[in-house]
This record gives structure tokens, sequence and C-alpha cells, in this order.
């Protein structure tokens, strides 16, 4: 399962959060780009919209030098009057050259325009009235200015030029407000995006370190499942090697008990042969004594009937050991089924069954009132208890009243079913084969099959489960069935001995 | 045979299968012994038979018995039976013949191992076990068997 972060993968998160990184960055990246350079233009445009102010003053001021200069020497005739007068001339005409080379304003050009067409007659006028007073026509020149003509040039020149820097000053004035206003948005600008990387960049660290924590955790989890893994397969491999080794008992016991009455079936049909050929060797002898009359008779009347007595009996014998491996079989085949089982029950049930034993012994039971439950197969534990309980009043000692203490514990998904009785035991070399198919042990005056205790161990197993004795021979036994809890789903199919 | 032995040979047959008992008894008998044949069926009775009620095995001193043992007992391992014949200091000279089903090699070398004289697998095909029966009880006749002591 892959980690998760804010409902996403690690590695699409990750991708993400690059991605609006880098985006955020080429956004602020441009708006600071656009910003800078809007502010540029603007400081330009306000840079020039001033020089284009201070060439229209400097054309003002110029002419009204040069009028000045020029006013002063017509009426004093005085010659220092003139070098102001050029100076103003100058000035006047490089402020005009700054003015129309900067002057690209519409509103502007026009008025330059108007201008041109003012600040040649007047300049004239001014050049005329000095030239007529130096060659000494002052009068003529004086009478040329009393005609107000200058004093109206100048009037529409001042009038023009004010404008022109009053439009200037009005341009500054919004510009230096627009670069104040553009510089604050690149701040916030830069402000915000700065504030948004930050946030990504601990968006990531969070993302990465909680990563780092779920990839620790997981990397934990994983080394825990492989030991639990090798555990398994270890348990596994001991309970396959047990099943196997199991089997190959089996097989032994079958082949070997199955052998058997097979060995009689085929001897005493041999014997019945040779019993026939000398009854026919008999018949066919005309000189038959009273001893070979006597064999006959014996034949037919005692070896005959034996023979075939034994060929019956191994027969029956063979059926039914077939019939209990069937049956074992059967029981190994059979779909478990999973449901609460209640043991005190099962064991009431049992003794139950079985209490008409128990009152002819004399036994008397001590069993807690509550035992624990089990997830299991109800039928199977039936069988089990039902088993052990059986042998338990069956083998009681002769020379003791029969006492049969059940108890159980429960830890760790586990329940451990105790079936204590004061027997008389069973013998250490036994214990082993008690479990086995068709083997009894100790003295073998009660009827059985030695079949019980091999079915209890193939269901103990089946279940998950296991079966152990220990015994003190003329003391007691106890068995010991240790189930799981909770039977586990896939068990039915495993053990199949 | 041995009829000039004071204290004629029993032949003690552990065998728990009735129909093997009566075939290995009348091919012995056909071999033309005619020794007693005590038939025990269980191991525990072949130890009440051999060991005594004390369970020293002092019965069996000044007995002569050959042992014929099946492996395969209901209540107890025939292997059992032929360690505590081996080591039991009155019943340790008696030969002990196993005859079982069993052709399994670890259990052959195991009763070896343990002290068995002979050991013969019984044949299911019935005219090989009757001539194994038969030249056991051959065997029989001639052989020597010692008192116990």
């Amino acid at each position: 399962m892959p980690t998760r972060a804010l409902g996403l993968t690690y590695v699409q998160s990750t991708i993400l959060l690059i991605v609006a990184g880098a985006g955020m960055l080429v956004l602020l990246v441009a708006a600071s780009f656009k910003l800078t350079s809007e502010t540029t233009n603007r400081a330009e445009a306000i840079a020039s919209e001033r020089l284009v102010r201070i060439a229209a003053r400097q054309t003002h001021m110029g002419l009204l030098r040069a009028e000045s200069g020029q006013r002063g020497y017509l009426f004093t005739g005085e010659e220092a009057y003139l070098p102001p007068y050029y100076d103003g001339l100058e000035e006047a005409r490089k402020g005009l050259a700054d003015l129309v080379s900067r002057g690209v304003d519409p509103a502007d050009t026009a008025r330059i325009a108007k201008i041109m067409t003012i600040v040649e007659p007047k300049l004239a006028e001014m050049a005329d009235t000095v030239a007529l007073a130096k060659s000494g026509k002052r009068e003529e020149a004086l009478r040329v200015v009393a005609t107000d003509r200058g004093l109206k040039y100048m009037a529409e020149l001042r009038k023009e030029l004010e404008e022109i820097t009053t439009r200037a000053d009005t341009v500054v004035g919004t510009g230096l407000y627009e670069l104040a206003q553009s510089a604050h948005r690149l701040s916030i600008t830069t402000v915000l995006g700065s504030g948004l990387l930050v946030s990504l960049a601990v968006l990531a660290f969070y993302i990465v370190a909680n990563n780092t924590g779920k990839l620790v955790t997981a990397q934990e989890s994983l080394r825990q499942m492989t030991n639990d893994l090798e555990e398994r397969v270890n348990d596994r491999t001991l309970a396959l090697t047990q099943a196997n080794e199991e089997i190959q008992r089996f097989a032994y016991i079958v082949s070997h008990d199955l052998r058997a009455p097979l060995v009689n079936i085929m001897g005493f049909t041999s014997e019945l042969e040779g019993a026939s050929a000398q009854l026919v060797d008999y018949f066919k002898n005309e000189n038959a004594t009273a001893d070979d009359r006597a064999r006959a008779a014996e034949l037919a009347t005692s070896d005959i009937p034996e023979s075939v007595g034994f060929i019956r009996s191994s027969s029956t014998k063979m059926d039914s050991l077939i019939g209990a491996i069937l049956k074992l079989s059967r029981e190994g085949r059979r779909e478990l089924k999973r449901e609460r089982v209640q043991l005190s029950d099962v064991m009431t049930a049992s003794l139950a069954s079985l209490q008409h034993q128990i009152d002819e012994a004399g036994v008397t039971v001590d069993m807690p009132d509550t035992l624990p439950s089990v997830v299991s197969d109800r039928l199977a534990i039936e069988q089990i208890v039902g088993n052990i309980l059986d042998n338990a009043v069956k083998y009681l000692a002769p020379n003791r009243p029969g006492r049969i203490t059940v108890s159980a514990e429960e830890s760790g998904g586990r329940v451990k079913l105790r079936i204590a009785d004061n027997g008389r035991g069973i013998e250490e070399a036994d214990l082993k084969r008690i479990f086995e198919l068709f083997r009894r042990a100790g003295r073998l005056d009660r009827p059985g099959e030695g079949i019980g205790l091999a079915h209890v161990r193939s269901l103990v197993r089946m279940m998950g489960g296991d079966v152990t004795v220990q015994s003190t021979p003329g003391e007691g036994t106890t068995f010991v069935v240790d189930l799981p809890k909770k039977m586990a789903i896939q068990s039915t199919k495993e053990q199949t001995a | 045979m041995n009829t000039d032995n004071a204290n004629p040979v029993t032949i003690v047959m552990i065998e728990d299968d009735e129909g093997h008992a009566r075939l290995i008894e009348r091919n012995i008998r056909r071999a033309g012994v005619t020794n007693d044949i005590v038939p025990i069926a269980s191991g525990n009775a072949a130890f009440d038979y051999l060991l005594g009620d004390d369970k020293t095995g002092a019965v069996s001193a000044k007995r002569a018995l050959l042992i014929l043992l099946d492996l395969n007992l209901p209540d107890m391992s025939g292997v059992d039976i032929l360690q505590t014949i081996k080591t039991n200091p009155h019943l340790k000279r008696s030969p002990v013949v196993v005859l079982t089903t069993t052709d399994d090699e670890r259990e052959i070398q195991r009763c070896y191992d343990l002290g068995a004289n002979v050991y013969i697998t019984k044949p299911v095909n019935y005219d090989s076990f009757a001539n194994a029966i038969r030249q056991l009880g051959l065997f029989v006749a001639v052989m020597q068997v010692p008192v116990a002591d």
C-alpha cells in the first residue's frame, strides 16, 4: 500500500509540489520582471517629462532675458544690455531645440508647432529693433516696440510654454504616484510569492518528514513480517514433516495390518487345497485302511471347517480394517464448520452419554462450572472429548474409585483443555504408540480396535491444534488438547493425512 | 527331538494373529517337530509367561525355550519384548526367531542389533510361507537350546 499524505500518494504529492513550486517561481519572476520594467518605463517617462519641462522653462527664461536685454538697450542705448540679450537668445534657441527634440507628447507637439510660428516673428522683431538701434535709429525702434506687437508675441509664448510646463508637471505628478504604486505592488508580489514559496517548502518538508516516518514504520513492519513469515515457514515445515512422518507410519501400519489377514486367507486356502487333494486321494483309494478313514474324517470335520473359519474371520477382519481406514479418510476430508462452541456444553453432553458407565463404575467427575468457548468444529470437538472420556472411564485402576478432573486454560489465542484421570496409566514406551492407528497399549482386557486416539489426533491436527499425553503407570493419565481459540478457515484443506 | 533331554525345549509362539499361529503350528508339526508349543497372543501375556508374576524372569530359570516372536502386536512392539528377553539374565540365552510381515531393512537390522538369532519375513505367498516354517521346523529339530540359569 503506498503511503499517503493529504489523500495523495507520496509520488503524486511530491510531483505536485515541485510543479506548484516551479509555477509559483515562474509567476513570481514574470510578475517581478513585468513590474520592474513597468517601473523603469514610468521612471523614464517621468525623466523625459522633466526634461521637456526644463526645456520649456529654459526657452521661457531665455526669451525673457533676451527681451529685457533688448528693452534695456533700446531705452538706454547702453551697450551693456546687449550681452544679456545675446545670451538670452542663445539660451532660448537651445531651450527651443531641446523642446522640439524632446516634446513627443501629441499635446506638446501641437503647442511646439504654435510656439515655432510665434517665436520666429518675435525673434525677428527683437533682432530688427536691435539692428535699428545699432544703426542709430533708436526712435524708429522704440516706435516698433510701442506697437506692443512684441509684447503680444511674448504673452502668447508664455502661455504656451506655461501650458507645456503645467502638463509636464501633471504627468510627472501622476507618474510619481504610479511609480510608488507599482513599487508597492512589486513588494506585495514579492512578499506574497515568498510567503507562498515558504508555505510550499513547509508543506514539502511536512510531506517528506511524514513520509520518512511512514517509511521507517513500513520498514519496521516489513522486517516484522519477514520474521513472522520465517516463523510461519518453520512452523509449516515442522507440521509438514510431522504430517509426512505420520503418513509413512500410517502407510506402514495399513500395509502391515492389511497383509496379516491376507497371509491367513492365502494360507488357509492352500490348506483347503491340500485337504481336498487328500480327500480326493482317499476316495480314489479303494484299499483305504481304517487309519485313512479316520484321517479323512478328521480333515472333513476339523481341518476344513477350521480353515474356512479362518478365511471368513480374516476376510471380516480385513473388511473392518478397510472400513476403519475409510472412516478416518472420510473424517479427514470432511469440511470443518466454524462455529462458537461452549466447551462446557460439549463436556456435559459427552459425560451424559457415558452416564451409564460412570454410574456403574462409581466414577466422580470434577468439572468447573464454566469452561472457555472456542470457534471450531462442534462435531470434531465432541468426538475428541468423547473418545478421551470414553478411555478414561474404560481403563480405570481396579483398586480405587475412578475420578476424572476436567480443567481448561486460555492464553495467547489458544485454549488448553485438560482431561485427567486416576486410571491405570500408560507405560512411557507406549505414549507415542497409543495415537497410532490400530495400536493399543497395556493389558488388552477391554474391547477396542485401536482407532479412537488415532482419530482424536487426526481431528485435533485438522483444527490446527495438538494433543499430548502425560501418564504415570498405576497413577493416572492426563490428556491435553491444545486448540486455537479461533480455528483458521483454511486449515481444513491443509491436513489430509 | 531331544527326547533324551530331561528338560525338552518348549516353543513359545508370541503371535497375536490366531490364523498365523495356527498356520505356523501346522507347518512346524508337518516338519515332524513334536515339542510343546505355547501360543501367546499379546505382549503383556508374553511378559506374564516369560517373566512371571515377580517380573524378574526367575520363572524361566531351568526352562529351555525357543521363542518365535511377531513384531506387530496390538499392545506393544515386539521389539520391546525382544529387548526385554535379551537383557534378562534368565532369558538372554534363549534363541529368538523374529517372524513378522515387515521386511523393513532398519527393523531387521535393529532386531539383530538387539540380539535376535534369526529374522524371517512372513511371505504373503503361502507356499513360501509354509516352506519357510517347515525349514524352521527342521532347524528347530536339530538345534541345541541351552537351559536357562
